[in-house]
């Protein structure tokens, strides 16, 4: 069924609508669930959550684009219970170590000023991301926005490893140095 | 840990950004996304007497203050994740609204120059009338007398202020950078070294068209390369077949070159899935060709001769696919007022809403054309002749100046916008079909388009003969 018409029946508060999300994206969900969970029970619980929360945001929301829609809050859902339940364990994994990889973003000694909106960073982010040749920006939200792993990114785009190692640790780099010229940090 | 605000912040980020990491990246050549359009026109002011170029001046190509400086646009932002950048963003849009209200009055243009230019012997011809418009309009700066009246006629302007606000208008109505869309603008002046020009003149051209003076020595390669860089830089490279042709000879005395670039998603892009082949009946046969399909409610024409449907683009205008009935031809069409008019002027015709069944190939067309013929069978004959012309606002003490030839090479594709994985999608109005007309259109055949801006203004016309 067409994005269009998933969203016309939330919004005529249609049950069908979860029933045809289940179908179109289920497994969109539950994949990046899984790859930030690591295990099939989180993610199915991550991935039916998902469906209550698009219920709940649509309307008043209207998404342009419904997977993106959907895949953002699967992934904000499945860190949160990631940061809950895997606290102690962490170390493993590519959430781990996606997550230790961003600190390379942070300056030594600083921190992100707590004062600054999530939605300023994400815009900056954002403006960052459109500003990269594609092929970098694509690897870059791979990585941390789908927790791809470094292998998988080589393999879908027909990189080498090291290369994509690279390319990820230049665009740290180089987002460390516009969020730092911004006042991102204090 | 100090990174999980920034790991929560990459969740909010754009929803393009994230779709784009779906989609395979593509080679250089394939990079464009739906309709990614190019136009360039480089109008080249020579002089009757070829001079002996003695060598004795450096490469040097500069401007100095004759650098234009081009507007800001606030990049666009999606409304779910950055409802603060989407509000700048569109307070940055509306501002351009006081720019609206000029495109209409370049209606007679293209009704004159699409009849001459587009009628043909069968092959594809797509061209930009606002490119040349601004061109001509620039061109009109540096003449007096009636060289200036001629042009001032076919732009159909009472003065020149009245032309250079009405360029300036279309100008600042069209141009925009915020991501979204892009809709860029550009004017250059190429400027042999061994002249003097009014700087009052090349003033009113930075300052109303946007246009950036650069002085070099004519005739070197180094001046030329520098040229083809600004094109190519402008249009993207998609156009770089046709300007490693353009030359900048040693008795060129300046050069005005003008680009549009267009790029721009569908609203409501096609699926790949509908797309299939189906036979393209052209002027030289039948082809295969693999045709887009969609089923829509949209904008509708039924002319005396001919049908049209609009396709809208995001953040922009519409692209209009005119279809002449059958067993009439694109020529005979260009003879037609309504259609003329029609094309002058598409989106404040008196268009009705349809649903429609639209099949159409997806293309690729691009043509060059020496616009100095059919510029002077529409009036405009004393800029090329240097017994005749008159460029005293340009340079002094040089009576044999004249327009050597005008360059104007222009290229549209348009495809499904590979949209599969990224789902951009609008919310149809379901319900609201069930009385209006519905209308199948099938371009199989011999059609005409038309490309507009968000204000209606026509920034390209095409005609597609075969595949």
């Amino acid at each position: 069924m067409d994005d269009e018409r998933i969203i016309a029946l939330y919004w005529a508060r249609n049950e069908d609508a979860i029933k045809e999300t289940r179908n179109k994206y289920g497994r969109y969900c539950y994949a990046i669930a899984y790859k930030i969970l690591g295990n099939d029970l989180d993610a199915e619980e991550c991935e039916s959550d998902t469906y209550f929360a698009a219920w709940n945001s649509i309307p008043p929301a209207k998404p342009t684009a419904l997977s993106v829609f959907l895949g953002a809050i699967t992934r904000r859902l499945s860190l949160d219970r990631w940061r809950r339940q895997y606290a102690e364990k962490r170390g493993h994994g590519e959430t781990a170590l996606s997550l230790c990889e961003l600190e390379e973003c942070i300056p030594a000694g600083k921190s992100i000023d707590e004062a600054m909106e999530e939605k300023e960073l994400s815009a900056a982010i954002s403006d960052f991301l459109r500003k990269l040749p594609q092929a970098q920006a694509s690897v870059f939200v791979r990585r941390y926005w789908y927790f791809d792993s470094v292998s998988d990114i080589a393999e879908r785009y027909g990189f080498g490893v090291s290369k994509v190692k690279m390319m990820l640790k230049r665009t740290r780099d180089q987002l460390l140095m516009k969020l730092e010229k911004e006042g991102f940090f204090i | 840990m100090k990174s999980e605000k920034l790991q929560n912040a990459i969740g909010g980020i754009d929803p393009d950004l994230i779709a784009k990491s779906e989609q395979p990246l593509r080679k250089k050549r394939e990079h464009r996304i739906v309709s990614a359009i190019a136009a360039m026109l480089v109008l080249a002011i020579g002089i009757g007497i070829l001079f002996w170029n003695p060598g004795y001046f450096d490469d040097t190509v500069y401007a100095g203050d004759m650098l234009a400086v081009y507007p800001t646009t606030v990049p666009y932002a999606e409304y779910l994740t950055d409802p603060e950048g989407y509000d700048a963003w569109r307070k940055d849009q509306e501002k351009k609204w006081e720019y609206f209200g000029e495109a209409e009055n370049m209606e007679s243009f293209i009704k004159v120059t699409a009849a001459e230019l587009l009628s043909g012997e069968g092959e594809n011809i797509v061209y930009s009338p606002l490119n040349v418009y601004i061109a001509l309009a620039m061109l009109a700066e540096t003449t007096d007398g009636d060289t200036r009246k001629q042009l001032l006629n076919l732009l159909d302007a009472s003065d020149i202020e009245v032309l250079r606000k009405r360029a300036n208008t279309l100008w600042n109505a069209n141009y925009n950078d915020d991501g979204l869309t892009s809709s860029i603008l550009a004017s250059s002046l190429w400027m042999n070294e061994k002249y003097s020009f009014y700087k009052e003149t090349l003033e009113i051209l930075r300052d109303n068209y946007y246009a950036s003076s650069y002085q070099g020595n004519m005739g070197s390669k180094k001046f030329e390369d520098a040229l083809h860089a600004w094109l190519n830089e402008q249009t993207r490279g998609l156009l770089s077949d046709q300007i490693e042709e353009l030359a900048l000879s040693q008795d060129t005395i300046l050069a005005i070159a003008t680009t549009v670039y267009f790029q721009a998603n569908w609203h409501d892009p096609f699926s790949k899935k509908n797309t299939e082949k189906g036979v393209f009946h052209g002027t030289a046969g039948d082809t295969e060709t693999d045709f887009m399909h969609q089923a829509y409610v949209g904008s509708y024409y039924q002319g005396g001769n001919f049908s049209a449907v609009a396709k809208s683009m995001k953040g922009s205008g519409n692209m209009w696919f005119i279809l002449p009935e059958e067993g009439v031809s694109v020529n005979e069409l260009l003879e037609n007022q309504e259609a003329l008019s029609f094309l002058g002027k598409s989106d404040t015709f008196s268009n009705q809403e349809a649903g429609i069944d639209l099949s159409v190939p997806k293309f690729e067309v691009s043509s060059k054309l020496d616009l100095k013929e059919a510029l002077k069978n529409l009036g405009v004959t004393d800029c090329f002749d240097p017994s005749r012309s008159d460029f005293s606002p340009l340079i002094t003490g040089e009576d044999d100046i004249y327009v050597g030839k005008i360059d104007h090479g222009a290229l549209v594709s348009i495809d499904e916008n590979g949209v599969e994985a990224t789902a951009y999608t609008f919310l149809p109005m379901y319900g609201t079909s069930s009385n209006k007309i519905t209308v199948k259109f099938t371009a199989d055949r011999p059609f005409l388009f038309v490309i507009t801006g968000e204000d209606g203004t026509v920034m390209f016309i095409g005609v597609v003969n075969q595949m």
